[in-house]
């Protein structure tokens, strides 16, 4: 019997043996937020995966970008073989389900969150560090950046300003009026101007300084028709560029060469992409390359592109030859061999592929280094350039009645557009205050910004969209814009059958 | 003789399937004619009196410990012997025995598992004739002790009026095996005798005697007529239904007639009936309630295993594989098991906890046994091709379907079958060699195979090395210990066909070869591949075949030793230890003579894995019998923990394309590299306990409470009970006149079981570090997002599952029947709820929803024939009906699925409360156009005749509701569920023929009511003149051609998920088809060969469809855990099945 009991004993003991673990996870990789934030370095890390989203193809790296351009009255579909997303877009027949929205929707909403996440954690690490403040400056122009274009996009959406702990929290909050959005953007800028730095020391131009933030918010008075603070924010972006290191291209085209893209004294605010190196959720993959660029054709520097976002004819022909500026905004002759011996016009583009015109030449040349049809490549885009800010100085001048200051920023950008490749012509000639300088300075936006995703925004801030579609003299006619309509996107289906609390819907949709 | 023989035959058959329909109706039972009979009586052993009758403790020996013991009468009779110290049902039976019959100077030998002879001491013990009884009563007649009748015949007066002596050899059909201990009875007396250690008899009986009875236990019964010959051999066949027969379930084993839960099993013949890649393949069709489908044709591919259906949405439904107790061990190949068990319903798996829920697949490895080493070569060709191919426009028609939309194109002056250029005669060469044996105290298996396999695609193959090793010791006389190794490599080099985006850079070579103009070359005139002109310039197929290198190694090795100690007569211990290590590489290189390689200098990458598993499991059995109660107590404790590590490099832009992946540093762009690593520990008190009372009334009662890291601080525990009863019905005594049953169980069971197959960490709150990042000054500098919101409550799935079955035997046995019925409910799915997206956060894994799998399963075996000419018929059919309880706040959620190059597709199908996991979603198809028609508005649908025409359903009112009216538009809001890929039912039906020296095996299996939704259709029948077409593009829609319901040619056609493109998946297909020939005996002997069988076979020979694809068995995008759920019956130009010859032999020395 003892002997049984020890037999026992041993036995318990064998099985008790195995059973010490607290099944506590201890994830090596991964990193909780809580713990996350002690470093003003630490805070600089989240701001970068901001810039990581802004970089995505869900965003700058072609949903939203992409959208802007179609809409636009230069740049139509070329390839009717294209997603219905995309020619929805440019067609003014979009449904709320429609692709590009409820992509862009949410990454922009990621973004935000991102920002939210590095302005609290630099609040844990403590603001009183100056470096710390800011960053908490820089992180604030990223949700005001974001917030821009989807307000802009959208007109009311919901507004989150804060870090989000329980999705639960924010399940039944309302939009947030169009106007009300706008002053916030206004105060984050306001506050990121007053703190940022004037410069990077890495000289990068893909990340904000104050010379950024006062530029976007000479952009929003603009675009609300304050008319004084938008000249006095671009003034004061103009008298202080060397502070910020601003300045003009001398020659255009450098603007558009991707191998040799970083730190343009021009760059006011851009997006940085490398060559092949793409997150898992599309940071750093842009398209807009292949996507303007030509079916079934070859160039020195690319194979072919998709044919998709192709100026209508009519945008070309207008365009005055002489301009140097369209020499580079466009391709209108390559080569139909990979050899390159074999030189086309552009009446043989994309054979089977319904757009024989010139295609756009801004992001498909020269797109730096690529996975072979100028995807995914080294190309930096443009968000805000120095020609912007004098071209807005020029319009709130206008507005404010202060012609002679507007004609000499304009001529600034004409003088540049003068230099062809090195060597100067008389095209454009300067404007004299004899013109309607209001019309001047919205062509000389047209031209200069051309396919930057600018247009769709002056369409709207100008409310003319009836005319440049369905007007005579329109470049891309759609004649079923509808002003009631379209001057907002629908917002995502998806999110309103999940979100009552956003609803109505923008009108019309 | 043999006239009548044959009639009677007929007649009992007949009868058997009238009784078979009847009873199965549940009419007739009281009409079937029937004689009572006196059960058997048992004899107890009393321990009070010290001496016994030798003859009266045999018999006790016989009941308490289950076994057969065979011996001459006169040996016994009239001797007595001392019982005092002998514990009968305590002490081992050989011990017993031993004690017993040393008094008498008689001596015993295991013949075979539950079986001795005694004879003298100074005698061996063959040819022991038996005498048999005078009992006329019904031989055949069952009762609940399987033994008695046989021991019925034992212990009887001697006959000796002889007159004809005749004597045979008895063999093992399956593998000519001499069988010692076979029961010899001359048919309608009572003389009789057993078969020897080397299979062979003797016996004399009156010359009236015509027909010989042979039986032997899990041996299916033989009369045999004399015909006037001295020597009689037969062969038997294992009787696979045997209720006798053992089967392994979770942490034990339990006789057949026993079990109480839900259980299919599947035997090594059928597993190794034709070369399966592996042991899930090999159970394709075999079990009742078991759907597996191949993800895709291609050598090595996975294979999808559902029991009863899918019980999840976001997590695995995948059941989990238990090989020899080990939990999450790889199979072995289908050569080295003995046989797999299917655990079905919550009584057999919730000893599993939270693990069971999707089922267990037991599988039980081959050991050896004592006696002379075996050994066993196996080897096998088979010759492969392509299952079906699609009707593709040639030139001429391709040319003109082109111009319809370009009226510019031009056809190049090529001319290439691009189905030709890419499959070729694949085949496959499999091969084992074992030797099994034991001695006394040791018992070992050793076998080795080698799988080789050219795919039908070229440059596809797939080839699989293995070892196992199974060794049993005693290492004392109640201490047994063994070590179970199993050490695979694998080596896949595959061929790209699952592609996603099948965009220029990444197109798969059966999309490319139907999709590729016939006027195409395969090379330029520069010697370049062409590129496709009419869409994407993707590569060709002859250049993604050959170029593109896609290589996967990966060692497995395992090993699982465990002890077993008797600690009290009734009481065992068992610990074992498994642990396995998986290490894995995978290497791809796009060179630059493809796109994707071309833009960026040759594309390189390596990724490799490495995976272990460690598992100890030490639980206690009590067993013990109480006069009429039965009890078995198990109980223990588990641990469980497994690590995951992976790591990854790329390059691109490299000097040459020669040094493929393997010198990464010599490209000049480097990639993001990637590792990750991961863990999780399962710890587990499990316990069941078994009643019997009079093997009549069986109870189980399973507990398991399982610990997961996985899952959230406040709730890492949880507890998983079942219970289980059946009622052997037959046995009672107004069954006893009921003929033709020869067995009735009823079994129910209810319990739940859980699902825990969730990745680690998912219930912290991240910053995603990983993957992410951001560009300044054109390098990448680190960078993090918020990625992931914490759920602190995240828990286990649980299933609820109610089963009710019926167990049957009929006509001794030659016909079982197993029915099933049961409903399982699914709650708390683990489920990756949407949320705000203005949140940021994407979703939060969030245990909501429900799920219901119910259904119906039907086993039937039958010996139709037996004899001379067998006939074995196996037959199984489930039906499972899936369906979505619950879902989020009850919205729908859409996703989709077609290939990434499909753009503008969208969405493709739905989750919605009331349907079924995976239903198609869109449009409803009716036709095209005609000159006339009132078109239907909506932007982006056609408006024109030969145009496709959309149904008009729905419609929004003002507050954005669905109406359900048609509102004279077409939108979004006109989708609907269009298809359903579960199917209605499916079945395999496996029929083995035998005579004489040979057997035919003829196996169906079938899927019935599935729908399909068809993107290889899709994408070549659109009719936008992007790429080639099947030939129903000749009766496209034009101003001649009208009446038809295919479109004209559009370039500017929309791709629209509608019914058009939704087709019945329903087929039958003759899965193996082969004819075996057994070398005789005699001739074997001569060569001192133990068995040659040589055979001819054909898999997937025959396929009946009405699907116009290649293949209805083919699945697109439907690995991992979530898309193996919810993406079924999804065919894109898949890497198809193929049909193979096979020739192959068995040989054993």
């Amino acid at each position: 019997m003892k002997y049984s009991i020890n037999k026992s004993f041993l036995l318990g003991l064998l099985v008790t043996f195995f059973s010490c673990t607290d099944l506590a996870e201890e994830p090596v990789g991964l990193l909780a937020p809580e713990a996350f934030f002690n470093t003003a370095s630490d805070v600089q890390t989240v701001i970068m995966g901001t810039y990581a989203d802004i970089a995505s193809e869900q965003f700058y790296g072609r949903k939203l970008v992409l959208s802007l351009q179609l809409r636009s009255d230069m740049c139509d579909i070329g390839d009717r073989n294209t997603p219905a997303r995309r020619q929805q877009v440019n067609d003014f027949n979009m449904d709320s389900n429609n692709g590009m929205i409820t992509a862009f929707w949410p990454r922009a909403y990621r973004i935000i969150g991102t920002a939210n996440a590095a302005i609290a954690g630099a609040d844990i690490v403590g603001t009183e560090d100056e470096a710390v403040m800011v960053l908490k400056a820089e992180a604030t122009f990223i949700r005001a950046f974001v917030y821009y274009h989807l307000v802009r996009v959208f007109g009311d959406i919901p507004y989150i300003d804060f870090t989000i702990a329980n999705p639960d929290d924010v399940k039944d909050i309302a939009k947030t009026p169009e106007a009300e959005v706008y002053q916030r953007i206004i105060a984050d800028l306001e506050f990121a101007k007053a703190n940022l730095v004037d410069a990077h020391s890495s000289g990068a131009r893909s990340r904000a300084t104050a010379g950024t933030a006062a530029s976007y918010l000479a952009s929003v008075h603009l675009t609300l028709g304050n008319d004084q603070q938008a000249y006095d924010e671009a003034k004061f972006v103009i008298d202080n560029k060397d502070r910020f290191g601003y300045g003009l291209m001398e020659d255009f085209a450098e603007l558009y060469d991707g191998f040799n893209a970083d730190g343009l004294a021009e760059h006011i605010f851009m997006v940085d992409f490398a060559a092949g190196l793409n997150g898992t959720s599309s940071q750093g993959t842009d398209w807009m390359g292949p996507i303007t660029g030509i079916r079934s054709v070859f160039l020195p520097n690319t194979n072919a592109g998709w044919s998709v976002s192709v100026p209508a004819f009519t945008v070309f022909e207008t365009w005055d030859d002489r301009d140097y500026r369209k020499e580079v905004s466009f391709i209108d002759s390559a080569f139909a061999d990979a050899e390159l011996t074999q030189p086309i016009g552009y009446e043989e583009f994309a054979p089977n592929h319904g757009s024989p015109r010139p295609h756009i030449g801004k992001y498909f040349r020269l797109a730096g280094n690529h996975r072979g049809d100028s995807g995914q490549s080294d190309n930096n885009y443009s968000a805000f350039r120095y020609a912007e800010i004098l071209l807005i100085a020029a319009e709130a001048a206008i507005n404010l009645g202060r012609n002679d200051e507007a004609a000499g920023y304009i001529n600034q950008i004409r003088a540049r557009a003068r230099n062809w490749n090195g060597t100067m012509t008389d095209f454009p000639p300067d404007v004299t205050v004899a013109e309607d300088l209001t019309q001047v300075v919205r062509e000389e936006r047209r031209l200069e910004l051309a396919f930057e995703y600018k247009r769709w925004y002056d369409i709207k801030r100008w409310q003319i969209g009836s005319e440049v579609f369905t007007g005579a003299n329109s470049l891309e006619p759609h004649d079923n814009f509808d002003a009631s309509r379209d001057y907002f996107f629908p917002l995502p289906q998806d999110e309103l059958d999940r979100n009552a609390n956003l609803l109505p819907q923008n009108p019309g949709y | 003789m043999s006239n009548t023989k044959t009639t009677s035959m007929k007649n009992l058959l007949l009868s058997q399937w009238v009784g078979v329909i009847l009873l199965m109706t549940g009419v007739g039972l009281g009409t079937v004619n029937a004689q009572p009979i006196a059960s058997a009586a048992t004899y107890h052993y009393s321990q009070g009196e010290q001496w016994q009758p030798l003859q009266t403790v045999l018999q006790s020996v016989q009941d308490n410990y289950k076994v057969y013991l065979n011996y001459k009468t006169s040996l016994v009779q009239g001797k007595e012997v001392n019982v005092k110290k002998i514990k009968i049902g305590k002490n081992q039976v050989e011990d017993v025995l031993q004690k017993v019959l040393v008094q008498h100077q008689l001596s015993f030998e295991k013949l075979k598992d539950n079986y001795y002879v005694i004879y003298q001491s100074s005698q061996l013990p063959s040819l022991v004739p038996l005498d048999l009884n005078n009992e006329t009563k019904k031989e055949e007649k069952r009762s609940s002790n399987p033994l008695s009748n046989i021991e019925r015949r034992w212990n009887q007066q001697p006959v000796f009026n002889l007159e004809q002596t005749i004597r045979g050899t008895v063999t093992d059909l399956e593998n000519n095996e001499p069988l010692p201990g076979v029961n010899v009875l001359a048919k309608g007396t009572t003389t009789g005798t057993v078969t020897d250690v080397d299979g062979n008899y003797r016996l004399t009986v009156g010359d009236d005697i015509t027909t010989l009875v042979f039986s032997s236990v899990g041996y299916l019964s033989e009369e045999v007529e004399i015909n006037g010959r001295n020597i009689v051999n037969l062969s038997l066949s294992p009787d696979i239904q045997s209720l006798e027969e053992v089967v392994v379930v979770g942490y034990g084993a339990v006789k057949k007639s026993d079990l109480t839960g839900s259980v299919s099993s599947v035997k090594a013949e059928e597993l190794t009936a034709y070369p399966a890649i592996g042991a899930v393949q090999a159970l394709q069709g075999r079990a009742a309630g078991v759907q597996i489908t191949a993800n895709n044709g291609e050598p090595g591919a996975d294979f999808k295993v559902r029991v009863r259906g899918g019980t999840s949405i976001n997590a695995s439904s995948d059941p989990i594989y238990v090989v020899d107790g080990f939990v999450g061990a790889a199979l072995p190949p289908p050569e080295d098991i003995e046989s797999i068990e299917v655990l079905k319903d919550a009584s057999a798996t919730a000893i599993y906890g939270s693990r069971g829920a999707n089922g267990v697949i037991m599988v039980t490895t081959k050991r050896g046994s004592k006696g002379q080493a075996k050994i066993d070569f196996n080897a096998s060709y088979s010759l492969q091709n392509e299952i079906n191919r699609l009707d593709l426009l040639n030139k001429e028609q391709f040319t003109e379907y082109i111009q319809d939309t370009n009226p510019d194109f031009t056809p190049l002056d090529g001319n290439t079958d691009w189905q030709d250029e890419i499959f070729q005669t694949g085949n496959i060469q499999n091969y084992q060699l074992g030797i099994s044996g034991g001695a006394d105290n040791l018992s070992y298996y050793l076998s080795g195979t080698y799988f080789d396999q050219e795919g039908i695609i070229i440059n596809s193959g797939f080839r699989r090395y293995s070892i196992t090793s199974n060794i049993e010791i005693q290492a004392a006389e109640k201490f047994k210990v063994g070590l179970n190794l199993f050490a695979r490599r694998t080596q896949q080099d595959g061929a790209r066909t699952q592609e996603n985006s099948g965009g220029a850079n990444n197109s798969g070579v059966v999309a490319a070869a139907f999709k590729f103009g016939p006027d195409q070359p395969i090379r330029d005139a520069n010697g370049n591949y062409t590129l496709a002109r009419l869409s994407d310039a993707h590569d060709n197929a002859v250049a993604v075949a050959t170029e593109y290198i896609d290589e996967n190694v990966t060692d497995r090795f395992q090993g699982n030793l465990f002890a077993e100690y008797q600690i009290f007569d009734d009481l065992s211990f068992r610990t074992t230890l498994g642990a396995s290590s998986n290490n894995g590489r995978t290497g791809q290189y796009t060179p630059t003579t493809l796109q994707g390689g071309a833009g960026v200098g040759g594309d390189g990458r390596v990724n490799g894995s490495k995976n272990s598993l460690l598992l100890n499991e030490n639980y206690l059995t009590y067993s013990k019998e109480f006069g009429v109660h039965n009890l078995t107590v198990m109980g223990g404790y588990s641990y469980q923990v497994s690590r995951n590590e992976n790591w990854s490099g790329r390059s691109q832009s490299f000097p040459t394309d020669a040094g493929l992946y393997w010198n990464l540093g010599a490209g000049s762009v480097f990639q993001r590299p990637g590792s990750e690593f991961s863990e999780w520990e399962l710890a587990s008190w499990y316990g069941r306990v078994n009643y019997t009372l009079n093997d009549k009334y069986l109870l189980t009662l399973n507990a398991r409470y399982d610990g997961s890291s996985v899952f959230s601080e406040n709730n890492k525990w949880a507890f998983f009970p079942s219970g289980a009863f059946a009622w052997n019905m037959g046995d009672e005594g107004f069954m006893q006149n009921i003929e033709p049953v020869s067995f009735w169980k009823w079994r129910v069971s209810y319990g739940v079981t859980g699902n825990r197959a969730i990745n680690p960490y998912q219930t912290l709150a991240a910053l995603r570090a990983i993957d992410v990042l951001a560009i300044e000054n054109g390098v990448p500098v680190n960078a993090i997002t918020i990625d992931n919101v914490a759920n602190e409550n995240l828990s286990w799935e649980s299933t609820a599952q109610l089963d009710i079955g019926v167990d049957i035997g009929l006509f001794n046995d030659r016909i079982n029947v197993n029915m099933d019925y049961y409903n399982m409910v699914t709650s708390d799915l683990l489920f990756e709820l949407p949320l705000p997206e203005y949140s940021g956060y994407p979703f939060q894994l969030t245990n909501i929803g429900k799920v219901e799998n119910r259904g119906f399963e039907l086993t039937l075996n039958s010996r139709n024939i037996s004899g001379e000419f067998i006939w074995d018929m196996g037959f199984n059919v489930s039906a499972n009906r899936n369906k979505i309880l619950e879902l989020p706040d009850g919205n729908d959620i859409l996703y989709r699925s077609g290939p990434g190059h499909m753009v503008g597709l969208g969405d493709t199908q739905i989750l919605r409360e009331g349907e079924p996991v995976g239903v198609f979603y869109g449009w409803i198809y009716d036709g095209v156009y005609q000159e006339g028609d009132d078109f239907i508005e909506g932007g982006g649908f056609e408006q024109e005749a030969g145009g496709e025409r959309f149904r008009d359903i729905d419609s929004r009112d003002e507050n954005g509701e669905l109406t359900g009216v048609p509102d004279g538009q077409l939108n979004n809001d006109d989708r609907t569920v269009i298809g359903d890929p579960q199917p209605d039912f499916i079945w395999g039906f496996n029929n083995d023929f035998r005579w004489k020296g040979f057997d035919l095996n003829v196996f169906f299996q079938a899927s019935q009511g599935n729908e399909i939704f068809n993107y290889t259709l899709m994408e070549l029948d659109l009719m936008a003149g992007r790429n080639n077409a099947t030939t129903a593009a000749l009766d496209r829609w034009t101003p001649t051609n009208t009446n038809t319901d295919i479109p004209k040619a559009s370039g500017g056609r929309a791709r629209r998920a509608s019914t058009r493109w939704i087709q019945d998946g329903s087929f039958i297909r003759l899965k193996n088809l082969a004819l075996g020939y057994n070398i005789p005996k005699v001739i074997l002997d001569r060569l001192n060969i133990r068995k040659l069988r040589v055979y001819v076979s054909a898999q997937n020979l025959l396929t009946f469809t009405d699907y116009e694809g290649y293949d209805p068995e083919v699945n697109y995008r439907s690995s991992g855990a979530t898309n193996s759920n919810r993406n079924l019956g999804l065919d894109y130009a898949s890497y198809p099945n193929a049909k193979s010859y096979t020739f192959g032999i068995n040989l054993g020395f």
